[in-house]
């Protein structure tokens, strides 16, 4: 009959034509997918980020922590021998307010007697992990900490 | 059914073509980003105590729109807020209880708490001229002129930018960048440093205005954001200066300082010019000081162009010299005659006018001659702002000149008397002058074949030369500057134009000029009205 | 493997018996003619409609229908969220395209005399969907709340009030009151996103149904027609379609991205208020007469449309041959595009 019916070319045919086909609609159904979960996912990453004034260099002293509040969140700036850091006052565990306890120091939290050291990694008790620390700047005699910039989410 | 078969293969090559075009379109729009058409706004928290000072105050409606301005400020960003600078101690010259509540505040934040965080421009501030207290020192006008009440929202309000508090630090940071938003863009607005530099002793924000400079500014000013940084030695942002362009703002080849006298190299305020000598420790001498603002203006301007300019705005204020030591001299020789009388106290003589009772003529002339007149004249040549160098400057000099010689011709001195009468055109230059062949706008044929001395002094340009390098020799020029003038000097047919022959177009406008008089002859001169005013001689 | 399907069989009995039915109507032989691409016109708006009802739940994601932040939430979905603007482009673009694919299936059944006995109830249908449609994009164009919608919004329900006696009655349901308020937007978002969708999904249905039992229709009773397969001839035309659709909508939205208007203003009403493009032809005749009349004068149409298969046997009897219906179908195209084009040239 035809040559087109010839079966290995036939075969060949409709093999390239079924991946064509085939491989168009997957990738552009795999794109369709994603485009559309980007669209779901607001942008979590990728924020900017802002500073924020916490204290002066010549405010506290090596072993001194100081609690402060950025809105409805505590905080505290302490300085190790490591330098300046900022930790949240959340305990890890569940999520109580955490105290310094500058004799011992030490950070201490009184629901379940968890201690954190002045490094805020865990020493004792339930916390299953190290204080949220938060990045430090220091520039001339004053110290900042860097926070996500939230500014274009929100409606 | 082999037909069926193709047609729906091509159909299955239509699908998977469709769906790799679907597959283009789909990358290009991940890609895309739409235009933003409203700027991010930022929520300030306020914490701590901070919420207290917040609360108390918008629940009681007092100064609710300094809270407002202070959310606007870079300071709100960075939770800097209300106890931050209004922090006191127990004994602070401005401590208090603030009503109804146990919060110690200060009424006053000085410089000393704003160093706390910009130690930086305390200090340079500190080291200025805009927190020197010469006012204080020569403080006549206020101290026996005009009474204190009257001097309380006039001197002291702008002289309040060098204010002396209690706790030692001298200043007015907010005059500039007011509170509580501390906005930059304000600090730049030409007219803040208008709010004190300003009026007929120092109309430095009407030279501005009506310059190059100021007219593009205002041409241009709703395009511009002036809210910028130049702590990073970048290129300027903006197109045309303004005032912190040219005397404080960072640019390429410096930063940015609060000191502005760092960039200055004349006294042109004081009663006679001196090159500055502020600070030079710090600072360098007043040639370091000229090369700071030489290269900012090297900016935008051909070096050429920026040294012909500032060399003639020198030679204007070294002119002025000239012209007040006429005033000095014959103001000396009239006290001499006993024609004016002067305050001695003690044995000591004050040539202050306000201190001897203000009224003779010469010494009021002599005053406003370096006061009112005499600033204009300097600070318009080196500010670009030429009506206030001619009408309101020169021009002005010389009718107190006129006035001083006709007062001294009335009291009957005779070289007085003498210039009085005497028809000489020499007569309006009886002091040295200073010159420069040409300017720095261009080559004009024309201008430079009329003047007077030009004409009528064949030595003229010797005796200038004699002046010139007189200056340059007192290091009241610099060296560069000598060469400068000695190049125009050498080549003086050249910038002075007459070198160069434009006498037939200059006849064209000579005829239409006639054209112009027997106009006004006509129009004018020779129109006679017809019957007798209503008064009768 | 055999005990996976053994399992899954027990759990979901799929017998041949009962799947017979739907293998059949994929194999349905469709007559040769409707391999015209303009014959796809009919699932054309079903493909749209199902871009419609997707991208339609993504924005509720982010929409907020409050007239407060009703624009905001728009413009938050436009510039700010990620690929927000194709999403919303689709939307927007879908919507134009599905009403003038419904115009155009619409015409071709019109010309070819679809709706022949016995399928007048179909054509009914279809009508029904059109006003279904419509309302939609009315309700859906609203929400953006921007100037254009606020007072489309006021303007349009002021005409329906003019309807005799249940006008005020669908005026006070439409608007959640007498007056356009708050209530109103969340009433037309719930018509928008609920209401009317669940109607239009159900006439849908119907419709295919219809369809489906009938048999396609041949061209004037030509039974002589080859045919071809449902499956999978005509589903690869709708795959295709499909397809170019979304690439047509998608390069649309981002040469032309949907926009924001100013935002509405209760206290502000602009120069010039219209209404979506589709409406522009209505709106326009209804500036030339008084409106009472006009909308007595729509009403009439409306109903004429609506039971017109039965109408035009009617007039069949009195005019036999095919040129009356042309007549009837170009002269009603041709007064919808003059008064639509004439609304878009006046300003």
């Amino acid at each position: 009959m035809n040559n087109k019916d010839n079966a290995p070319d036939k075969s060949r045919r409709d093999f390239i034509t079924k991946l064509i086909m085939g491989g168009g609609l997957i990738a552009s159904s795999g794109l369709l997918l994603r485009n559309g979960l980007d669209y779901l996912f607001p942008d979590s990453d990728a924020k900017p980020l802002r500073k924020l004034l916490v204290g002066r260099v010549d405010e506290i002293k090596t072993g001194e922590a100081k609690e402060f509040k950025i809105g409805n969140d505590s905080l505290f700036l302490i300085k190790n021998e490591e330098g300046y850091k900022v930790f949240s006052a959340v305990c890890t565990h569940l999520g109580c307010k955490i105290n310094w306890e500058a004799h011992r120091n030490r950070f201490y939290c009184p629901c379940h007697k968890g201690i954190f050291d002045a490094n805020g990694n865990v020493v004792e008790g339930p916390p299953p992990r190290a204080l949220d620390e938060f990045k430090v700047e220091i520039d001339k005699n004053l110290v900042y900490m860097w926070i996500k910039d939230n500014r274009g989410g929100q409606v | 059914m082999s037909e069926n078969n193709n047609s729906l293969r091509i159909q299955k090559l239509l699908v998977g073509l469709f769906s790799i075009l679907l597959l283009i379109i789909l990358i290009i729009v991940a890609a895309v980003e739409m235009k933003q058409t409203k700027e991010p706004k930022l929520i300030v928290e306020i914490s701590g105590e901070n919420a207290n000072c917040v609360n108390c105050h918008t629940q009681k409606g007092i100064a609710v729109k300094s809270i407002d301005l202070w959310k606007k400020s870079l300071h709100a960003e960075q939770n800097i807020s209300c106890i931050d600078c209004h922090t006191a101690e127990e004994g602070d010259f401005d401590a208090f209880y603030c009503p109804e509540s146990d919060y110690l505040v200060a009424r006053h934040p000085t410089p000393k708490d704003c160093a706390v965080c910009h130690a930086d421009q305390v200090n340079e501030f500190t080291d200025s001229k805009h927190a020197h207290q010469f006012w204080l020192i020569n403080n006549t006008d206020r101290a026996i002129f005009e009474n204190p009440i009257s001097t309380r929202h006039g001197c002291e309000q702008c002289h309040n930018i060098g204010i002396v508090w209690p706790d030692q630090s001298v200043g007015e940071c907010d005059a500039c960048h007011p509170k509580h938003s501390f906005d930059i863009a304000v600090a730049r607005q030409p007219e803040t440093c208008g709010e004190c530099h300003i009026g007929p002793d120092h109309p430095h924000i009407e030279i501005y205005l009506e310059s190059k400079h100021g007219n593009m500014f205002r041409a241009k000013e709703k395009e511009l954001d002036l809210n910028y940084n130049t702590t990073e030695n970048e290129d300027i942002p903006i197109d045309m200066p303004v005032c912190t362009t040219c005397h404080m703002d960072g640019n390429k080849t410096q930063p940015m300082t609060h000191n502005v006298s760092e960039r200055l190299a004349w006294e042109a305020q004081s009663p006679w010019s001196s090159r500055t000598v502020w600070n030079e420790k710090e600072l360098g001498d007043w040639k370091m000081k000229r090369a700071r603002m030489q290269s900012t203006c090297e900016n935008c301007h051909a070096p050429d162009f920026v040294s012909t300019y500032l060399l003639t705005a020198d030679l204007v204020n070294l002119q002025y010299n000239e012209i007040r030591r006429t005033f000095v001299q014959w103001n000396k020789k009239l006290t001499e005659k006993g024609i004016v009388d002067r305050l001695v106290k003690d044995g000591i003589f004050y040539s202050d006018p306000t201190l001897s009772g203000w009224d003779e003529k010469s010494e009021v002339l002599l005053y406003n001659g370096w006061h009112h007149e005499g600033r204009r004249f300097r600070h318009g040549a080196i500010m670009m702002g030429a009506d206030y160098t001619q009408w309101h400057g020169i021009w002005e000099i010389q009718q107190d000149l006129v006035e001083l010689f006709t007062f001294a011709a009335e009291y009957g001195d005779p070289e007085a008397k003498k210039w009085v009468e005497s028809n000489d055109p020499i007569k309006f230059a009886p002091y040295a002058l200073y010159d420069i062949p040409g300017n720095a706008f261009g080559i004009n044929v024309l201008a430079n074949t009329l003047p007077y001395v030009y004409n009528a002094y064949p030595d003229y340009w010797e005796r200038i030369q004699a002046n010139v390098k007189t200056a340059y020799e007192n290091n009241l020029l610099s060296e560069e500057q000598w060469l400068l003038w000695s190049k125009r000097f050498e080549n003086k047919d050249h910038y002075l134009g007459t070198k160069y022959n434009a006498d037939s177009l200059f006849q064209f406008y000579k005829d239409r000029n006639a054209l112009d008089t027997k106009a006004f002859t006509k129009d004018g001169v020779d129109l006679k009205l017809p019957g007798k005013p209503f008064w009768t001689w | 493997m055999n005990r996976i399907s053994t399992h899954f069989n027990k759990r979901v009995p799929l017998k041949k018996e009962k799947l017979s039915g739907i293998i059949e109507a994929l194999n349905e032989q469709l007559p040769a003619h409707m391999k015209n691409w303009y014959y796809a016109l009919g699932a054309t708006p079903l493909i749209l409609f199902l871009f419609m009802i997707v991208t339609g739940i993504l924005l509720t994601f982010y929409y907020i229908p409050s007239p407060e932040k009703a624009y905001e939430s728009v413009r938050h979905i436009t510039e700010d969220v990620s690929l927000g603007y194709w999403i919303r482009g689709l939307h927007r673009w879908a919507s134009n395209l599905m009403v003038i694919a419904i115009f155009l299936h619409m015409t071709r059944v019109f010309f070819t005399r679809g709706y022949r006995k016995p399928r007048e109830l179909n054509w009914i249908v279809g009508i029904l969907m059109l006003f279904t449609t419509l309302a939609l994009c009315f309700t859906g164009y609203s929400l953006i709340y921007n100037q254009l919608s606020y007072w489309a919004a006021i303007v349009g329900t002021n005409m329906i009030k003019e309807i005799p006696l249940v006008g005020t009655a669908i005026l006070s349901f439409l608007r959640g009151g007498e007056e356009v308020t708050s209530n109103t937007l969340t009433r037309f978002f719930n018509l928008h996103i609920i209401f009317l969708p669940a109607i239009l999904l159900a006439l849908i249905v119907m419709h295919i149904i219809l369809v489906r039992l009938h048999g396609v229709s041949n061209i004037d009773d030509n039974v002589e027609e080859k045919t071809y397969s449902f499956f999978p001839g005509h589903f690869y035309h709708t795959i295709i379609i499909a397809l170019f659709l979304l690439t047509f909508l998608s390069a649309l939205s981002v040469i032309l991205p949907p926009g924001l208007g100013e935002q509405a203003d209760p206290l502000n009403t602009p120069a010039h208020i219209k209404p979506e493009w589709y409406f522009f032809a209505v709106y326009s005749i209804l500036k030339f007469i008084p409106l009472k009349a006009g909308i007595y004068l729509f009403a009439a149409l409306a109903l004429a449309a609506t039971f017109w298969p039965f109408l035009e046997n009617g007039l069949r009897r009195k005019w036999p041959d095919l040129k009356m219906l042309y007549w009837i179908g170009s002269l009603t195209i041709i007064i919808f595009l003059f008064f639509t084009v004439y609304e878009i040239l006046v300003q």
